[in-house]
């Protein structure tokens, strides 16, 4: 969502309803109005409701230019959100299908034969960190400042292309030992997997270059430290679905 | 997010309404293709309206795909040692009309609606994201092309819709068939889950000032679980669709027995999503009838809150029953007692829909137009339905009925009588918004009873057919197998099958009502039907922008309170017109709003959209394809995302003349 | 799968059989009727029930059914009440209410009620059935695409089996013993389902599922694979004979019987072009070849997934080609289906005799099985299915062939 920066107090006037911090319990609570209403026989709906209209709150976040919602969250972030939520269900589907087939394998290349925890964690680390690091690139949009928001960038991106260099190391490594994706069940699922991961850090990668590029060159047309932000929300939660991954698939024994 | 402003001046002026915009000649062909008129003006759009009608006619053209791929079903099965189709065209036939009637129909047609009628509803000039809508709908169009190209390259999926593994492997089902399903479900999916992120986000942040979530009209309300219920929903089945085209074209193994693989695995991930997806279908036509009944009784919707909230119930529980379809699948008693239990919890809410629908109209002022005749006929049909259902909910029931005709019978009276009627209900009911005509009101009742005569005579008679012993998806029958009582098969297929030309006479009608009748009527009044909500605070078709001014709600049924007073007094209630519809909306144009903003249209979302199919034939046939859409697709990504906010003044005929602002009117206002 | 202890005690309480028909029978007329018009319905019928599972599930259903009905019918007069009665005539603008709240939770509560009276009874029920500890027999099922394979194991049950027997499209079991079958399948999933003896079960390769069977009396129960298993799915029929204990233990007899070679000069031209053209893929259990050594069938790896119909005694079934033709005129199936139990056993063990052999569906079988059953077996096309056969090729006999053949097959009892 971008927008023109020429937004004119017009388009403010009218908007009583910004903030909607608790949305969910104003909704039950007005449902509960409504119930209330008809229990007390008022049936006067034109005002009726008003009390649980919500502060008139003319903000326009910190940033100018951004659209007024309704939720005060802005649209792309929400929408990221719901991005990732669908995304936990196909990370969702894919464990649990390794799950069932983590023990399906012939003779000698299984987990057990394979794994090379120590390097694993190391990679692991390295990815840990690279969310430290865009922690410090979404600090250091916030303050606007553009040296410091394209560093971490960069070291996030190079941490996440350490961690999948690391994984093309590995696959590598099992292929040799006699692991191809063909082989077994446990084989395809594995892949699969941490495939479906690695795709999307590589991707992520993609992403925060892009964005130190349109830093770099001021090309981001709406709020700068948010687009960081957005780029963040989404690393994190690769981050997050490495963890769930590292402890099921490598940590558990089979 | 491109986003316009029209230049305050023109506000005022409503006599060059109609004056085209067209794209100047002379710069780059990366000029915004700023047409209002042609077919550029639809295939590149970023509106809402627009493409909710897009959305409609192709889903129209899919439903008669579906239908004839029925009539031949129904043909074969007519009589004995059917000889219509052979085994195989047969069990193409039938997978394909699932697959058309699901995907391509009624999803897409209730997508037609909530894009249309979701911003309208709350007040806003677009959904969140207008290119990304685009790119929703080209999605859907060219998966589903692609999906049917499968007929002349070797012949449709054979595998049933439910798609069971090992069947699906290629030793059993070695055409292409399979291919062509599961890529073109990958596709139609990624047009779903876009939408869903679009429209969920849409109604949570764009709704009118004074719009609180209980103040949301019915139908937005259930679009809105619906697109919760997708956005789930949808990344399940593409994982178990991505380990099905991982087996077939690139030899992984997830489902290969003899590997040791097991095959409930599938049953698990496409149930999961298949079973929300049953809600899916019928929730956006729940929402459509629960607006249709108050308007055409006079009342608001009775319970409103409880309508809502069974709503987000069903949307909850409908996660927690997906083994219901597997009863018979050998899950042990102890699943399927949960199951089956968690499955007669869901028929709560859905009890109470059907009740609230009832009492809305109980004391009312009923007007019988075809849409309110589609609205009743949908609470009965899929009263019987769901009753079916409960008889299948208690599972050793269900392993005599499942996978016989009584679940066909079951799922048609959901699915047709609780989805189908729902829709039909819409057309009737929102024709003349859309359109500024209504559809014949006489054709109209010739085609409603038609086709509840229709569905009634194919879907009854299937009852007994699968309480006799028939199974399903079985390509021929045999009198051997037939009985000779009253309830013998060879009597009840026979009527089932004149039974669906009945309804396929009730859909020509309707066809032709929407084709050619509909433009010989005269134009509609702005308020047709004394409507309640706020999407018909606008003329008819709407503008452009939507609205002239962002309404401010006060209440539920917002418009219906903007016209009617209540002079009674005490418990006494009388409700005089206080301001007819007309005159509401030109108050609404006399304040319109000085700068209105409209998105800019975009060749991108087009063309991200044509690389999918692409890489699909790609998968199947030869990987330098997949390069190529691949190709296609990262160019049309950063074009998309290097596209300035605005068009430039430079894209129009005449160029704009600059003024502080770098943005121009783009719509016909 | 067992779940004993909670299973037997579940259904000492469940299913309030005596009460739910007293209740019933006047409420549901129309059930009524339904049940009475089953009488001479389709062999398939769901809701005539012939052992004790069926009878488990159909009195627990039954009861269901009428609720369900009851409700329709309440709910649609109320509908069709309310929009005769409320039509516009005229009438003002009705309240603008949203309802009545403790209306609302009444009728929230009281579908919650009779489903939780609907629950309880079935999950009484769904142990019941699960409850495999009584059986005294043990049939194992494979599905394959097209067709049924029965085996009956060696074992103390069944009145003692002292060597397998294997046998296809028809399963044998005594009647009024409960019979526990263990099912799996060789290539996709397949749902064994005896309407009038039990509700389905998927057999699901790699997996064993296990299903209860009982027949109250003898008779031949028809049944028909219920989950969609690819081409020929339709054709891909079962039938179960259940016979009383005397005539099962001839029947096993005459399976285990050793076999001979035939007689007539055609039926011994016919056993060669067996060994010639058919042994390959059909075992016929002690068939020997010119120096006595046993021919027993290798099918080819070529015919997916490595297997045929077993067909040792094959004209003491009834069917051939997944039960799908009848191996006996239309006059004397007519009367085997319809026989007294008293009578069925003689008429069943009779087999197939010159006199009723329904020559046409064989002979036709045997000149090109893909036409008649549509099948994976069109040399021209085996590269779509990798080579591999699913199901019989045509064989290109010649018309002798076929004739000696029938001969020998005739023979086979």
């Amino acid at each position: 969502m971008s927008d023109t920066k020429n937004d004119t107090p017009d388009n403010a006037v009218g908007d009583p309803e910004v903030q909607d911090d608790n949305i969910v319990s104003d909704t039950v609570k007005e449902a509960g109005a409504i119930v209330k209403d008809h229990l007390s026989d008022d049936h006067d709906h034109r005002d009726a409701h008003d009390e649980f209209g919500h502060t008139p709150v003319d903000e326009h976040d910190s940033h100018p230019g951004a659209h007024h919602t309704s939720l005060g969250l802005s649209n792309t972030k929400l929408a990221m959100w719901l991005f990732l939520g669908s995304e936990c269900l196909l990370f969702g589907g894919l464990i649990s299908t390794y799950m069932l087939y983590r023990n399906r394998h012939s003779e000698g290349v299984g987990p057990d034969q394979l794994w090379d925890i120590p390097f694993t964690s190391a990679s692991s680390f390295v990815l840990l960190m690279s969310s430290l690091t865009m922690v410090l690139a979404v600090s250091a949009a916030n303050r606007r400042d553009d040296r410091n928001t394209k560093l971490w960038l960069v070291v996030t991106a190079t941490l996440g292309g350490l961690f999948v260099a690391g994984q093309v190391y590995e696959f590598t490594t099992f292929y040799r030992e006699g692991l191809g994706y063909t082989e077994s069940l446990f084989a395809s699922s594995f892949y699969t997997l941490t495939g479906f991961h690695g795709v999307h850090v590589s991707v992520g990668i993609i992403m925060l270059m892009a964005t130190m590029g349109m830093v770099a060159k001021n090309k981001i047309s709406g709020d700068k430290a948010e687009t960081v932000e957005m780029v963040g929300l989404y690393w994190h939660f690769v981050d997050v679905i490495w963890i769930i991954i590292f402890t099921l698939v490598y940590l558990i024994p089979a | 997010m491109a986003i316009i402003e029209r230049p305050a001046s023109d506000t005022l002026t409503y006599s060059d309404m109609d004056a085209a915009v067209t794209a100047t000649s002379s710069y780059g062909y990366l000029r915004r293709p700023v047409e209002t008129t042609g077919w550029r003006s639809w295939a590149f759009t970023v509106d809402h309206k627009k493409i909710g009608i897009m959305y409609g006619v192709a889903a129209m053209v899919f439903f008669v795909i579906g239908g004839l791929e029925a009539g031949l079903i129904r043909l074969q099965l007519a009589g004995p040692e059917g000889t219509v189709l052979s085994a195989d065209k047969y069990n193409q036939m039938f997978t394909m009309h699932a697959t058309t009637m699901v995907f391509l129909f009624v999803m897409p047609m209730a997508a037609a609606f909530a894009n249309y009628f979701i911003p309208l509803q709350i007040g806003a000039r677009d959904v969140a994201f207008p290119r990304l809508n685009a790119l929703s709908f080209w999605v859907f169009i060219f998966g589903g092309v692609f999906l049917n190209t499968s007929w002349f390259l070797g012949g449709g999926a054979d595998g049933g819709w439910f798609m069971y593994a090992p069947n699906s492997d290629t030793p059993f089902s070695p055409s292409n068939g399979v291919d062509f399903w599961g890529l073109g479900l990958q596709i139609v999916g990624i047009a779903s889950l876009v939408g869903a992120i679009n429209l969920i986000t849409t109604v949570l942040n764009m709704r009118a000032p004074g719009m609180s979530l209980m103040k949301m009209p019915i139908f937005t309300w259930m679009a809105f679980v619906t697109q919760m219920l997708l956005l789930f929903a949808i990344p399940v089945i593409t994982v178990a669709l991505f380990l099905l085209m991982f087996q077939r074209s690139y030899d992984a193994t997830f489902f290969s027995v003899e590997a040791g693989a097991d095959p409930l695995l599938w049953q698990h991930l496409f149930w999961i999503f298949g079973h929300p997806e049953v809600y899916i279908i019928v929730l956006p036509s729940f929402g459509i009838i629960s607006e249709v009944l108050p308007v055409f009784s006079k009342k608001p919707l009775f319970g409103y809150p409880f309508v809502v909230f069974s709503g987000a119930a069903i949307g909850f529980v409908g996660w927690g029953v997906w083994a219901h379809h597997m009863f018979a699948s050998g899950l042990g008693p102890i699943s399927v007692a949960v199951f089956s239990v968690s499955t007669m919890a869901i028929a709560v809410p859905t009890g109470v829909k059907i009740i609230n629908w009832t009492l809305t109209m109980w004391g009312g002022k009923l007007w019988f137009t075809t849409a309110m005749l589609f609205a009743v006929g949908l609470i009965v049909n899929f009263t019987i339905g769901g009753l079916s259902g409960v008889t299948h909910a208690v599972a050793p029931s269900d392993t005599q009925q499942t996978d016989t005709y009584y679940i066909v019978a079951h799922f048609h009276y959901v699915i047709f009588g609780g989805g189908v009627l729902g829709l039909f209900a819409g057309f009737y009911y929102w024709w003349p918004k859309i359109f500024g005509k209504c559809l014949n009101e006489r054709l109209g009742k010739w085609n409603f009873w038609l086709m509840m005569i229709g569905m009634n005579m194919t879907f009854g008679p299937m009852h007994i057919i699968g309480l006799q012993g028939q199974p399903r998806r079985m390509y021929q029958w045999t009198e051997a197998r037939a009985g000779e009582g009253f309830f013998n098969l060879g009597f009840w297929n026979l009527v089932a099958t004149i039974g669906t030309f009945i309804l396929g006479v009730g859909i020509l009608v309707f066809l032709y009502n929407a084709i050619f009748q509909h433009r010989k009527e005269p134009a509609a009044p702005i308020d047709p039907w004394d409507a309640r909500s706020l999407e018909w605070l606008t003329t008819s078709p709407p503008k452009p922008h939507n609205f002239d001014r962002t309404p401010t709600v006060h209440a539920l049924d917002e418009v219906f309170h903007r016209k009617y007073e209540d002079v009674g007094e005490g418990d006494q209630h009388e409700y005089v017109l206080r301001t007819s519809l007309e005159d509401l909306v030109l108050e609404e144009e006399r304040h319109a709003d000085a700068h209105i903003h409209l998105p800019a249209p975009s060749y991108w979302p087009i063309v991200l959209a044509f690389a999918l199919p692409i890489m699909a034939y790609g998968v199947i046939y030869t990987a330098w394809l997949i390069a190529l859409g691949a190709a296609i697709a990262i160019a049309a990504m950063f074009g998309w995302a290097l596209e300035p906010a605005d068009a430039e003044p430079s894209d129009f005929d005449p160029p704009a003349t600059g003024g502080e602002s770098s943005s121009k009117e783009l719509a016909n206002v | 799968m067992r779940d004993s202890e909670t299973g037997t005690s579940l259904t000492d309480v469940n299913l309030p059989n005596a009460r739910g028909r007293t209740m019933g029978f006047a409420a549901l007329a129309a059930a009524g009727l339904f049940v009475a018009g089953c009488a001479q319905n389709a062999p398939q019928d769901t809701t005539d029930p012939a052992g004790e599972s069926a009878q488990m599930i159909y009195d627990l259903s039954w009861p269901i059914f009428a609720i369900a009905g009851i409700v329709g019918v309440l709910v649609i007069s109320v509908i069709t009440f309310v929009v005769i009665r409320d039509r516009d005539r005229g009438q003002p603008i009705p309240e603008q209410t949203h309802g009545k709240p403790i209306l609302e939770i009444g009728l929230t509560i009281l579908p919650a009620l009779i489903l939780i009276g609907v629950a309880i009874p079935t999950v009484g029920t769904l142990m019941a059935l699960n409850d495999y500890d009584d059986t005294e027999c043990v049939v194992n099922v494979t599905g394959q695409q097209w067709w049924w394979e029965f085996d009956y194991p060696v074992q103390d049950g069944c009145g003692g089996i002292t060597e397998p027997i294997v046998t296809s499209g028809q399963m044998v079991i005594p009647a009024d013993t409960d019979v526990l079958i263990r099912g799996t399948s060789r290539d996709v999933i397949h749902s064994f389902w005896i309407p009038r003896l039990n509700g389905k079960r998927d057999m699901v390769p790699g997996r064993v599922h296990s299903l209860k069977m009982q027949a109250d009396e003898p008779g031949i129960y028809a049944g028909q694979c219920a989950e969609f298993c690819g081409l020929s799915h339709a054709n891909m029929r079962m039938e179960v004979v259940a016979l009383n204990d005397g005539d099962f233990e001839t029947w096993k007899a005459n399976q285990l019987e050793d076999y001979e070679s035939p007689i007539g000069e055609q039926a011994l031209a016919g056993e060669a072009a067996f060994v010639a053209n058919c042994s390959r893929c059909h075992q016929v259990d002690g068939i020997t070849d010119a120096d006595g050594v046993p021919i027993v069938s290798r099918p080819d790896l070529q015919v997916y997934p490595g297997a045929a119909p077993n067909l040792t005694n094959l004209m003491t079934r009834n069917t051939f080609a997944g039960a799908s033709w009848d191996l006996i005129d239309q006059d004397r199936r007519d009367e085997v289906w319809n026989a007294d139990p008293d009578e069925f056993g003689a008429l069943y063990l009779a087999g197939v005799e010159d006199s009723w052999f329904n020559e046409i569906d064989l002979r036709e079988w045997l000149r090109n099985a893909p036409l008649k059953k549509p099948m994976y077996a069109d040399p021209l096309q085996l590269d779509e299915t990798d080579g591999l056969y699913r199901g019989m090729p045509n064989l290109a006999l010649s018309e002798d062939q076929i004739d000696d053949l029938l001969a020998y097959l005739l023979e086979l009892k």
